[in-house]
């Protein structure tokens, strides 16, 4: 019974979190809008940068193979291919030290 | 004049490339709950339910300690209250009536929100499609690990992990165009790296995700606001 009562304050804040931002519809200042263009900037870097190096000591490969996605990224703005890019690249420099 | 099926299926395979991540991660997430005492169908109640990676490992290595229910909650709060941001980013863009924004703020993960904010969509289709092909491989790798248990290998032996941070990455950076854009990018990322050591997953998120852009914000504060952001549409569409 604990159990399903954990588990619905569990969904009541996730779900909470994730409702509160989308039902703000009031029109903003410019500062705000000007705020939310850097959102997606600022959070996509945030997601990045604590889980890049990894748990493992692998974090110099970890890192080369992420340079070679973000050039990938770059070069074809495509998803795919630069995840593709980084785990071949991981993948082949994690043979030499394994 | 395009359906929304047609929409939702574009949304769906945007996801795609993302799987080779979620699934290991869900197989991962499950044997820990199996382990931690939970049964089959609390293991997936939580992926149903509560649909929050990290926030039910943490919470099933929680509840493995026989931690309080207060506690367990309070954490998930910690770890997902993220989501706010990214709500008021895609009410900004998405069109929702009150009937699809339970429904689109249900099934929203980072991982949903990064390919719509990263802008070639910014349909409802889109984004069911693409909040469900995660939902779908979440739910359907959580019950293979609950089901095989042990006989699993470790994703991060496997290394398969490094799939998040490739995604997030192959997703900001064509988005940095401008020279503030940069900044923000570069100034989030650090603050998130240096405070991930002492605060809980999605804190370092929030926090860098608020300041990086109250940064930007005030950088642009002489920019025309308006004509700037229509510009930046425009030229995403294209790209």
């Amino acid at each position: 019974m604990t159990f399903w009562l954990t588990v619905a304050g569990m969904v009541a804040v996730t779900f909470g979190s994730r409702f509160a931002g989308l039902s703000l519809s009031a029109p903003l200042p410019p500062f705000w809008l000007r705020f939310l263009h850097f959102v997606p900037i600022a959070v996509f870097a945030a997601l990045v940068t604590p889980s890049l190096a990894g748990e493992r000591g692998e974090g110099e490969i970890r890192i080369a193979a992420a340079a070679l996605a973000a050039l990938a990224a770059w070069r074809w703005k495509n998803l795919g291919l630069a995840i593709g890019v980084g785990l071949a690249a991981f993948w082949l420099l994690r043979i030499p030290f394994s | 004049m395009e359906s929304g099926r047609q929409r939702f299926a574009r949304g769906f395979a945007a996801m795609v490339p993302l799987w080779v991540g979620v699934v290991p991660f869900g197989l991962a997430y499950a044997v820990t709950a199996r382990g931690a005492g939970l049964s089959v169908v609390e293991t997936q109640a939580l992926s149903v339910l509560v649909f929050a990676g990290s926030a039910q490992v943490s919470a099933v290595g929680l509840f493995g300690r026989g931690a309080a229910g207060l506690e367990i909650v309070l954490t998930t709060f910690l770890l997902n209250v993220r989501h706010v941001l990214y709500g008021l980013s895609l009410g900004r863009t998405v069109p929702l009536d009150r009937r699809r924004r339970p429904v689109a703020a249900y099934f929203l993960t980072d991982e949903a929100f990064g390919v719509v904010a990263a802008g070639r969509e910014s349909s409802f289709g889109f984004l069911l499609g693409a909040e469900l092909s995660l939902f779908v491989t979440w739910n359907l790798a959580t019950l293979a690990g609950a089901l095989l248990g042990g006989a699993i290998p470790d994703p991060e032996r496997i290394g398969v992990d490094v799939v998040f941070p490739l995604a997030f990455l192959a997703l900001l950076v064509p988005l940095l165009r401008t020279r503030p854009e940069l900044a923000v990018a570069v100034t989030a990322g650090i603050s998130a790296w240096l405070t991930a050591r002492w605060l809980p997953g999605g804190i370092p998120v929030l926090a860098a995700g608020v300041g990086g852009s109250l940064l930007g914000a005030w950088l642009t504060r002489h920019s025309p606001p308006d004509t700037e952001l229509h510009l930046d549409d425009a030229a995403r569409e294209v790209a």
